[in-house]
């Protein structure tokens, strides 16, 4: 071959290839490779993924002007901001058959009505998970908040804690703790957990929101304020490393948060067509039980059960009882931006203080 | 014959730099400091229209938030001790590290150079994992130093999730920014003149207090600005391995724009690091001119 045609034959092909490219903004590790790799096999196109760490940031790219996303997995308490804020684009179900795979019990919820521009991806509760051999070595019980709250307990295990560093995640877990709502905006209650979260904190190792999966499955810490998946992770990282400990998770008897991520498609979608594509796609029963079994997130997709690794369904944290979801709550926006700041502001000086 | 071009030609591209990179976002931070937020992020408008009545949203808020509790100014303190502290551990351990290259035979001292600048090759943030992995309690060291604390009868102390950790991982880091300077200037020294106050009498201690430490001052300088300034705003190294107790100003700030939306709160937060860091720049500039004078 002459030695110009392979660097023509490059030049020729780059433009083709960067005309399919899904652009997909998502939490990291949140979808399968392989679910990847059969998605890029079928539409002849790359996926090309961008990560947050946090739903909040997600709404601070989108406010600085980040464009180019077709996909998002925006979670449930920043919906209204997006759908507000016209940075949605209605979904249009024609492209969507798939949809009635999708459990009715996650549909339809209060921030999008009718599901007019987002459809469930996975569920995921925030728990306490701990080191099984220490509690029982300490004779501590893991079934309630106390075990994050109270300074009686603490003592055993100070400087052994993780606590989220997300203010809806940690301040809602007190309020659940002293038996309020997680979407309260009543000022004293509030406060009350403030106080309880201040009196807890010298106990505290960190407000963690990334490491803690490895610090619990090395052994580091004990006891990891977390997400099920994160935690459910760290039982499988500790398992895999034939530690002499083992890692468990519960949800606590009064209650705890559950969250939900949604597809959704950027209203600057570059390619609108390939993000129906993708979703349409991910609501497969099989491409979407993947995440499951890689990650152990509750699943609001029906017909992805019969793929899913029978153990985790079992898992109560992580696919409650009907009646077990009756004790969990959801977390909405606050009504109104001075609600949001106060609180804020009650977060800020609580971790300085 | 032709002239050469005025000198303030030549300043022209640095002060356009200046301009564009930093008074412009610093002015822009200012006014930003002084708006409402925005409910999804961002900024509130400028000025709102309700039933006729306008009304201009401006506010002091920001700042008198700032003073009306003292976490804030207590939270500046203890980042500038942060900084402060880390910039005096790299002094200490940098000026012996440089000086020991700048003597070293020519074909070693580009092998040391090149250790120093090593560290750079892999990514900061995998670094500070790596400080993770070494200062968690179930790691070699933190059981050594706690076996050998027992043997002397003291009480374990955790490595892992304290200030003791952001001062460790804030020196690692920064230490070659402190020890580059350093070396480029007592490269340049003529060591004839060391060996002048040697044949004067001098002793060793005279030798470096009288002549060595004078003319590296400005490498001193140089190198401590690179440390201090990052290490007083840094928020990575404190969220990974501070803990409760470990936090400093970057993280309030990084919280104010990314979690909390509330930009003008986190811009009135950065004027006022900008603000400590370019009197504190006055300063040291002020005591090398005098310094200068007096060598």
């Amino acid at each position: 071959m002459k030695k110009w045609l392979l660097p023509l034959a490059l030049l020729l092909s780059l433009p083709a290839q960067a005309a399919d490219v899904l652009h997909l903004y998502n939490w990291n590790d949140y979808i399968a490779p392989e679910t990847i790799e059969r998605f890029e096999r079928e539409c002849g196109c790359k996926v090309n993924q961008s990560y947050f760490s946090d739903a909040e940031e997600m709404l601070a790219k989108l406010a600085a002007g980040a464009k180019g996303y077709d996909v998002m997995v925006p979670s449930t308490e920043i919906l209204g901001a997006l759908i507000k804020q016209g940075a949605l684009m209605p979904l249009d179900k024609n492209q969507l058959p798939n949809i009635v795979n999708m459990d009715p019990a996650y549909m339809n919820i209060p921030e999008d009505p009718g599901n007019r521009y987002t459809v469930p991806y996975a569920i995921g509760t925030t728990l306490i998970g701990y080191n099984e051999q220490k509690l029982k070595e300490l004779g501590i019980t893991a079934d309630s908040w106390a075990l994050i709250f109270e300074p009686e307990i603490l003592a055993k295990i100070k400087g052994k804690v993780t606590v989220l560093d997300s203010p809806r995640e940690l301040i809602g877990a007190a309020l659940i703790y002293l038996g309020y709502s997680v979407n309260t905006t009543d000022r004293e209650q509030w406060k009350q957990a403030a106080a309880l979260i201040a009196r807890a904190k010298p106990y505290w190792a960190a407000f963690n929101a990334s490491s803690y999966i490895k610090e619990l499955a090395t052994g580091s810490i004990w006891v990891a304020h977390g997400y099920s998946m994160d935690l459910y992770q760290a039982r499988v990282d500790a398992e895999q490393a034939g530690r002499d400990f083992s890692i468990g998770f519960v949800l606590p008897k009064e209650g705890a948060n559950i969250g939900m991520d949604h597809m959704a498609i950027s209203a600057h979608a570059p390619r609108p067509d390939l993000a129906h594509k993708f979703i349409n796609f991910m609501m497969d029963g099989r491409n979407a039980s993947e995440l499951t079994n890689m990650i152990g997130n509750g699943n609001p997709n029906r017909a992805a059960r019969p793929y899913i690794r029978p153990e985790l369904l079992e898992i109560e944290a992580l696919f409650p009882s009907p009646e077990l979801q009756k004790r969990l709550q959801v977390l909405e926006e606050f009504p109104t931006a001075k609600d949001r700041r106060d609180f804020n502001k009650l977060w800020t000086e609580l971790k300085l203080r | 014959m032709r002239k050469p071009p005025p000198s303030w030609l030549l300043s022209v591209p640095p002060l356009l730099y200046l301009l564009a990179l930093f008074a412009l976002p610093g002015l822009l931070m200012l006014l930003v400091a002084f708006r409402l937020p925005g409910d999804y992020g961002g900024l509130m408008p400028l000025w709102s229209d309700e039933d006729g009545a306008l009304t201009v949203n401006l506010t002091l808020e920001n700042f008198t938030r700032l003073v009306e509790d003292d976490i804030y100014l207590k939270l500046l303190a203890s980042s500038l001790l942060y900084a402060l502290l880390t910039t005096a551990l790299c002094l200490v351990l940098g000026y012996p590290l440089a000086w020991m290259i700048a003597r070293s035979r020519r074909r070693w001292r580009d092998l040391l150079l090149l250790l120093v600048i090593l560290p750079f090759w892999s990514n900061f943030l995998i670094r500070i994992y790596a400080w993770m992995i070494i200062l968690s309690p179930v790691g070699a060291l933190s059981r050594g130093l706690n076996a050998l604390l027992e043997m002397l009868g003291l009480g374990p102390v955790q490595l892992m999730f304290s200030p003791t950790a952001v001062i460790i991982c804030l020196v690692y880091v920064h230490l070659p920014f402190m020890v580059l300077p350093l070396y480029a200037n007592l490269e340049k020294h003529d060591p004839a003149l060391l060996e002048a106050a040697r044949d004067l009498g001098a002793s060793a201690w005279q030798r470096f207090w009288r002549i060595t430490a004078p003319l590296s001052l400005p490498g001193v300088l140089a190198g401590s600005a690179l440390v201090f300034i990052p290490s007083f705003s840094m928020f990575a190294i404190p969220d990974l391995v501070g803990g409760t107790g470990g936090i400093m100003i970057g993280n309030v700030i990084k919280q104010q724009f990314l979690e909390a939306r509330d930009w003008p709160f986190g811009s009135a937060l950065s004027i006022t690091v900008t603000l400590v860091v370019l009197a504190l720049a006055a300063l040291a500039a002020a005591a090398a001119r005098r310094g200068v004078r007096h060598a």
